[in-house]
Order: C-alpha cells, then sequence, then structure tokens
C-alpha cells in the first residue's frame, strides 16, 4: 500500500497485489475533513437507507416487547372462542386492526414517557428531597401521585366501562361510571396521591412495612366492611377495588418510584435491600377506600337515582363506540399534559432549573401523546371488543342461551371457564415486562434466594387463581364482600407471620401484574360475561387477580424461609 | 539468546479496530471472519459522537453503549477485512460506529509447530 515497489523491482508482494485488485480506497486527510466540516457545520443528509438502519432496529425491539405482551394474549382468546365455544370471533379484521393499534401506540407511548417524562422526575426526585422542605416534597408527591393516574393508559377502561350496566339493578354504580365518572378518576387519583405521600413518609422515617399495610388494610377493609353491608353500596366494591389494580401501570410506578429513591437517599440508606418497593403497594389499596368514600357522598347526595332526567346517558353510551381519532388525540393530550406542567413548573419554580436538551423532550411529549391516541383507538375498536365477546360466549359452555342447550354439561362448562380463565390470568402476568424486571432486581437483593423464575410463577399462579375466583363470582353472583374479606384476611394473617423485605415484595407484585393490555381486556371480560349471565355486576376479577399474588409470594417467601431455616 | 529459549513473533501485523453499537458486533464478527480473520475480542464501553451533534431527535436511536472489536490480521489481509467491516457495519450511516487500523510492531501467539519448523524455528526444544 505504501511501499512502492519501484520498476526495477520485478518483485510484487500479495498484499499490493490485493491491494490493487480488491479495495477502492480514496485517502483522504482528516486533518482536511475536519477543517471542512467545521466551517459548514449544517446535519448530514440522511438517505432512506440510513432512517431504514438507524430507525428498524430501534423500533422493532420496542415493537416486539409489546407485541410478546399482546399477540398470545389476544391469540388465546380468539382460538378458545372458536376452538372451544365454536364461535367465529366477530369483526376480526377490525380487532386485528385495534390489537397492532394498541402495540404501536404503547411502543410510542413507553418511548414517550421515557424521553419526555423520566428524565424530569429523575432530576426532581433526586434534587427536589434535599433542596426542599419535607412539606413541599410531600404535596409535590401527592400531586405527581395524582396527576400521573390521569396519564395511566388504562385509566380510559375505565371511564368507558359504564355503558353496558343496568341502571334499574344497580343504580347508584351506573350514576358514578355514567354521569360521574370524573369523580370516580379523581377519587382514584386523590386516593394514589395519599399512597405516595405515606410512601414518601415512609421513606422518610423508615416505617415497617408490615406495619404500614396492617395500617392501611384494616380501614380499607372496615369501609369495605360499611359499604357491603348496605345494599346499596354492595355493587361498588367490586368496582372500588378494582380501581386500586387500575391504576399501577407503567407511568406512575416508574415516576413516583424515581421520587421515592430521591426521598429514600436523602434521609439516609437503609440495612433492608428490598425497602426500594413498597410504595405501589398503598397505591392499589388508597383509591379502593377513595372510591368508597365518593360512593357514600353520592348514595347521600342523590338519595333516589332514578328520579334523574335520564338524557346524559344517551350521549355517554354513545361517544364510547363513536369516537374519531380527534377526540382521542384531546383525551390523551388532557391526559398527558397535566402530568407535564407539573413537572416542568416543579423544575422550574422549586429547582429553579432550566430544561437540558429541549428536543428530545418535546420529541417525548408529542410521541407519549401521539402513543396514547392510538393505544385508546385500539382500546375501544380492539381490546374491550375482543375480551367483551369473549365474556359474551364464554357462559354458553355451561349456560343454555335463547332456549338452546349449553355446549357442555354444566360442572364441565364451568370448570372449562374457570380454567380459561385462569390461564388468561397466567398469560397475561408472564407476559408483563414490569415483572421480569422486578424478578431480576429481588434475585439480585436477596442473592438468589428468591430467584426470578420463581417470583414470576408465584404472582402468575396467584393471578390465575384470583382471576378464576373473581370469575366465578361473577358466574356465581357471589357477593363482593366475604371475598375480599377472606382473600384480603389470609394476605394479613401472612403477612404477620413474614419478615419485611417479602412483605414489600408480596404487595408490590399485587400491582406489577396489572398491566395496561391485561386492564382492558379483563375489565371488558368480566363486564360481557356479567351481562351474558345476568350479573348485576361485571367487575371484582381485577380486585381479585391483585389479592392473588400477595397471598401466593407470600407464601412462597414463608416456604423460602422454613427451608433456609431447616438447613442451617 | 540461546536457540532453545527462541518463540515465534509475528511481525506485519495490524489491528484493526471497530467500535458499533451494542447488539452489532456479532454480524461485524461474522464478516470479518469470512473475509480471512482468525477472531475477534470484544469488550463494552461506552461512547458519544455524532449521536449528539448531528442527528437530533435521530440520535436516540443511536445506543450509547457500544461493543468495541479488536481484531489481529496479517496486513496483507487487513485492509479487505478493513473494507468487508465497513460494509458490513453499515459505516456510511451516521452513529453506526467508526472503525480504524493501525500496524503493529509485534505479535505473537499459537502458530502450529509445523508451520514453524518451515520458517525455521528449532521446534520442541523450547523451554
Amino acid at each position: 500500500m505504501s511501499r512502492d515497489p519501484g520498476p526495477s523491482d520485478p518483485s510484487l508482494r500479495y498484499g499490493e497485489f490485493l491491494s490493487a485488485v480488491r479495495v477502492r480506497q480514496r485517502l483522504v486527510s482528516y486533518n482536511r475533513v475536519h477543517e471542512e466540516g467545521r466551517s459548514q457545520a449544517r446535519a448530514p443528509q440522511l438517505r432512506l437507507v440510513d432512517l431504514h438502519r438507524l430507525l428498524t432496529p430501534y423500533v422493532s425491539v420496542r415493537f416486539l416487547e409489546q407485541a410478546r405482551a399482546v399477540v398470545p394474549l389476544a391469540l388465546f382468546l380468539a382460538l378458545f372462542q372458536t376452538a372451544a365455544l365454536r364461535v367465529a370471533v366477530r369483526e376480526g379484521d377490525e380487532i386485528i386492526l385495534g390489537m397492532l393499534a394498541v402495540m404501536l401506540g404503547l411502543t410510542l407511548f413507553m418511548d414517550g414517557v421515557k424521553y419526555g417524562l423520566m428524565p424530569f422526575a429523575e432530576n426532581i426526585g433526586f434534587k427536589l428531597p434535599g433542596r426542599s422542605p419535607t412539606a413541599v416534597v410531600l404535596a409535590f408527591a401527592f400531586l405527581l401521585g395524582g396527576i400521573a393516574t390521569f396519564a395511566e393508559p388504562a385509566i380510559g377502561a375505565l371511564r368507558a366501562a359504564g355503558a353496558g350496566l343496568d341502571p334499574a339493578r344497580t343504580p347508584w354504580l351506573h350514576l358514578l361510571l355514567t354521569r360521574y365518572p370524573d369523580r370516580l378518576v379523581f377519587a382514584v387519583g386523590a386516593g394514589v396521591g395519599a399512597a405516595v405521600v405515606l410512601g414518601m413518609l415512609r421513606f422518610i422515617y423508615a416505617w415497617r412495612m408490615k406495619t404500614l399495610v396492617i395500617a392501611v388494610l384494616l380501614p380499607c377493609l372496615a369501609a369495605s366492611v360499611y359499604a357491603g353491608l348496605d345494599p346499596r353500596l354492595a355493587p361498588i366494591l367490586g368496582l372500588a377495588w378494582d380501581c386500586g389494580a387500575v391504576t399501577t401501570g407503567p407511568v406512575t410506578v416508574p415516576l413516583v418510584l424515581a421520587l421515592g429513591i430521591g426521598v429514600g437517599a436523602a434521609a439516609g440508606d437503609r440495612d433492608n435491600p428490598l425497602s426500594g418497593f413498597g410504595i405501589v403497594t398503598l397505591a392499589s389499596l388508597f383509591p379502593a377506600m377513595a372510591v368508597i368514600l365518593v360512593a357514600v357522598g353520592l348514595v347521600a347526595e342523590v338519595p333516589d337515582p332514578g328520579a334523574l332526567p335520564a338524557l346524559a346517558e344517551v350521549g355517554t353510551a354513545a361517544a364510547w363506540w363513536d369516537q374519531t381519532p380527534v377526540a382521542e388525540m384531546i383525551g390523551a393530550l388532557r391526559a398527558i399534559a397535566p402530568l407535564v406542567l407539573l413537572l416542568w413548573l416543579a423544575q422550574r419554580f422549586l429547582l429553579g432549573e432550566t430544561l437540558a436538551q429541549r428536543q428530545l423532550i418535546a420529541y417525548g411529549v408529542v410521541t407519549a401523546v401521539l402513543g396514547m391516541s392510538l393505544f385508546n383507538v385500539g382500546l375501544s375498536i380492539g381490546l374491550i371488543p375482543l375480551g367483551d365477546q369473549a365474556g359474551n360466549v364464554v357462559p354458553s359452555a355451561f349456560h343454555a342461551a335463547q332456549g338452546g342447550t349449553p355446549l357442555y354439561p354444566y360442572a364441565f362448562g364451568v370448570g372449562l371457564t374457570l380454567l380459561f380463565a385462569a390461564t388468561i390470568g397466567y398469560g397475561a402476568t408472564v407476559a408483563e415486562p414490569a415483572l421480569n424486571a422486578m424478578g431480576v432486581t429481588v434475585e439480585n437483593l436477596t442473592d438468589g434466594a428468591f430467584p426470578r423464575k420463581l417470583l414470576i410463577r408465584a404472582v402468575a399462579t396467584g393471578v390465575a387463581m384470583g382471576t378464576a375466583l373473581g370469575v366465578a363470582k361473577i358466574i356465581f353472583q357471589w357477593p363482593m364482600l366475604p371475598l375480599l374479606l377472606g382473600a384480603y384476611a389470609v394476605a394479613l394473617v401472612c403477612t404477620v407471620l413474614s419478615i419485611d423485605e417479602y412483605v414489600s415484595l408480596a404487595w408490590d407484585s399485587a400491582g406489577v401484574t396489572t398491566g395496561p393490555v391485561t386492564v382492558p381486556l379483563v375489565l371488558a371480560l368480566g363486564l360481557g360475561l356479567g351481562k351474558a349471565v345476568g350479573a348485576a355486576e361485571g367487575f371484582g376479577i381485577l380486585a381479585m387477580a391483585s389479592a392473588g399474588p400477595i397471598i401466593s409470594v407470600l407464601a412462597v417467601g414463608l416456604w423460602i424461609r422454613r427451608r433456609s431455616a431447616a438447613e442451617h | 539468546m540461546k536457540k532453545r529459549d527462541e518463540i515465534v513473533v509475528l511481525t506485519d501485523a495490524v489491528l484493526i479496530t471497530c467500535i458499533v453499537q451494542r447488539g452489532s458486533a456479532d454480524a461485524v464478527v461474522d464478516a470479518a471472519t469470512e473475509a480471512g480473520a482468525q477472531g475477534a475480542t470484544i469488550f463494552y464501553a461506552r461512547g458519544t459522537g455524532v449521536r449528539q451533534k448531528h442527528l437530533g431527535v435521530l440520535g436516540i436511536t443511536v445506543n450509547a453503549e457500544k461493543e468495541v472489536l479488536y481484531i489481529v490480521a496479517p496486513s496483507d489481509h487487513a485492509d479487505h477485512i478493513f473494507e468487508r467491516i465497513y460494509v458490513a457495519a453499515h459505516l456510511d450511516t451516521p452513529g453506526m460506529g467508526m472503525l480504524y487500523m493501525m500496524p503493529l510492531e509485534k505479535m505473537a501467539t499459537y502458530v502450529p509447530p509445523e508451520v514453524a519448523t518451515r520458517f525455521g524455528h528449532h521446534a520442541g526444544r523450547r523451554g
């Protein structure tokens, strides 16, 4: 390459021959390129192939992550419907389109949250606790928890859930969902806010999780007992406890954790390796209580819902289905803008900092809004119809509809339905990316005593049993109260017996499992099922599905402790 | 130096270093091996460059986590390997990484005894 053989030298090095034949290199001095580049500093011209090379790997990894959660679940539902129940899926192409929108929407949304919101939250969580008085931090925590709830993708499903209810049988529940859905969402937001405040206090004062869980759970159960014994309030219980599961999704959890870690660091380090967990726990208990309180207020305020003029209901019911993309965009904007505004205000006025990387944050916010709009579209044409359909046709396995005969003998049909419910619960949980991440953390923190796979299996089994129980509740029209009391009594006993690390872990796993795909699907499934078997309301599956893993994880924790005690 | 302490030291060796995004190294190694490289050493690193300066929002698609490949090749083959890596790693796209090579004064590794003998090395008499 560099040595010139010269005309007098007959020999030629093989390498130089190769260079001459194969390599087409133009040698240019880097010095000159550097000078050139400095004099005209402008962005490089990207060809289409460059865009493809940059974007395709980036997008496909993120899209596949969502697809792994959505596709198996949807396929299973469709297969069960066609194979076991022999009913074809109606509006199949629309549902497929909806599923695509859900996956694409979640992909965009998660990326948007990562770039648009998380840098703020991390910065604020890191700096605010050291710079501001505790009261300010707590106020901010309350607002953050509440407002993040509005931005949770699954909350849209809750707003849409009221349309199929029968106002004559569950008047106040119907009223709350159709006429005052904002109150419901506000109650949930306030509940999450209160939970976040308590979680922060726990970080500051190093309260034990066990004490805190018992102190919060007992009033929640007391409120439930009060509501459950009142026939006007009893149907609301299922919804109230479902709300807890809805709230702890992919927006609230990382935002709140970012703040919590900052607060924990400012308060001094802990000896308990798992103390970072625990906030999510409270965020699924408080909303239940808040919704019950709102319902109590509603019953006092409107003693006779039947007397109210019914004009609003027609509008809401129609709006659920007939939404244009514009409406979805506005909804998404309304969900995300307050959160961005809050974070920006805190950054600007509490920390006195300006934005770094404005372009990236703008990208994040725009992407999040776009993603959420798409997700909402997918929710209403894909996820909810699929769940609703499945719920509608499942009872035909054991229930004779319109004078026909049931497909299977009663006991077998019910068993099949419960197995179906359990499989959905198990499958949805195993696919949840958040649970996998949590499993890795737990395995590291416990030095392998609690392996990742064991955690995932324990949680999934718990969810499966919970889902089956919730479906059984709807089929047999059991009242919610005894189920709740029974499940949480077992959880309480296990909690008292367990050590603090596993208490935080188990109670958190309840919240981690219910992601933005599972929630709408299961909610719609329950409502459809409730309608088909003629139950008063179809809520409660999610509530049971989040109580299940608490018990199963605590039980596994107790078993691990017993085993290691026997070894030593 | 006594003859029985002799070791084989190779000259005319070139070190090719390629820095790509985390996860892309395997494709590059495959291309290099196909072009005649004996093997590669990969380690993880972090790095920044065109991502921040020129790509703007598209910069998020470029991973700051990198893989660095070391490939030592005979100088006769180095240019060929160099070119193949350039193509396989898509280095003509901004943000994909960089590639350089430098001459090595000496390198040593396992050389099959029968090959070494052919070059005058006294096999079997070492240490």
